[in-house]
């Protein structure tokens, strides 16, 4: 019975689709007037060179610390100068100021731009 | 006109330190002070330069808080040794941790002395360190550690990844080896006694502490190719 049902099937099981596919709008077609900001995410790990260069001084000397110090100083310096200005850069940031000519802007500073000038229609 | 502007500056300020809310509801924790009250100046120096730049009048009608119990303009009171106190006690027992330190203290000072007058010419004398304070501020400078090993997870493995220590936290960490040696002994021998070994040790860059120090930066050296997994 199986065969005979299939064979007297006058239509193919999936239609295929006409032509000019007729088009469905899912979302509107137009652009958020904000950014989310989870492309602010990325993390770039700081002072890797001077991290490098003071672990090869101490295999060097023994992992002594005073044949080393500059090494030492120059990793710390490195180290507190990234954390100072990663927190003046997430002050900046959270207050959404905006520097006139700045090129990379974050997405709270995106933000105030795009509610400072919105898109009318 | 000047006072009316001084006034004006002040109640400024005093704006700028009470948020609308607090006046209603304490955001401040268990704390028994509002969050507008500010920190005393209880050290002479920090007093005579605040003094000296003229900065106090701002601060003069801001309510201020109480200072604790510990906090003196006694010469004798030292931050770090402060500190270090509280690291040593247990249980609360303030007062025996404090004896603790002080009598550690009294021992470094016995055995540079005995160290000193077994010295036969000058010169090796004029080497030995005698004063205890600046033996324990050596001892905890030398114990920081600069690196250490955080457990980060990539692809679910663990791996031990170098980090970069904050000056805080490197000290923390130099004071609690310091202390953890310093139990590490005999029941024969007292605390103090070996806690004031240790801190000779320490400040002659030998011993414990400084071989934990630097078994801990040899394990960073070996992990030191999973660096670039570290968050910041």
């Amino acid at each position: 019975m199986r065969y005979t049902a299939a064979l007297f099937k006058s239509k193919v099981a999936r239609p295929i689709p006409q032509e000019p596919v007729p088009f469905q709008e899912i979302l509107p077609l137009k652009l958020k007037p904000a950014v989310s900001g989870k492309g602010d995410r990325t993390s770039e790990v700081c002072c890797l060179q001077e991290m490098s260069v003071m672990l090869a001084c101490f295999k060097k000397n023994e992992f002594s610390q005073q044949l080393c110090s500059k090494e030492i100083d120059s990793f710390q310096k490195c180290y507190t100068g990234h954390l100072a200005t990663k927190k003046v850069k997430k002050d900046k940031e959270a207050k959404g100021v905006l520097t006139p000519g700045e090129k990379q802007l974050s997405s709270k500073q995106v933000n105030t731009l795009l509610k400072k000038f919105p898109n009318f229609k | 006109m000047a006072t009316i502007k001084t006034l004006f500056n002040k109640c400024q300020i005093l704006k700028s330190k009470t948020p609308l809310l607090s006046t209603f509801i304490q955001q401040n924790g268990m704390s028994q002070y509002p969050t507008y009250y500010i920190n005393p100046i209880y050290k002479k120096d920090a007093l005579e330069a605040l003094i000296k730049s003229g900065e106090d009048q701002n601060l003069k009608h801001i309510p201020t808080r109480a200072a604790l119990n510990n906090q003196t303009c006694s010469t004798a009171h030292d931050d770090l040794v402060n500190l270090f106190v509280n690291y040593v006690m247990k249980d609360g027992l303030k007062p025996l941790a404090r004896d603790l330190v002080a009598q550690s203290f009294e021992s470094v000072k016995r055995l540079q002395l005995e160290k000193y007058h077994k010295c036969q010419s000058e010169e090796e004398k004029a080497k030995i360190e005698l004063n205890p304070k600046t033996i324990f501020y050596t001892a905890i400078n030398n114990c920081k550690p600069i690196l250490h090993l955080t457990p980060i997870k990539r692809g679910g493995v663990r791996y031990q990844v170098p980090v970069p220590l904050t000056d805080k936290k490197s000290e923390f960490l130099s004071m609690k080896w310091l202390i953890a040696a310093a139990k590490e002994k005999d029941s024969t021998v007292r605390f103090h006694l070996q806690l004031a070994r240790e801190l000779i040790d320490a400040a002659n860059n030998t011993g414990r502490v400084i071989k934990r120090k630097q078994d801990l930066h040899r394990q960073c050296e070996a992990n030191r190719a999973y660096a670039h997994y570290r968050w910041s």
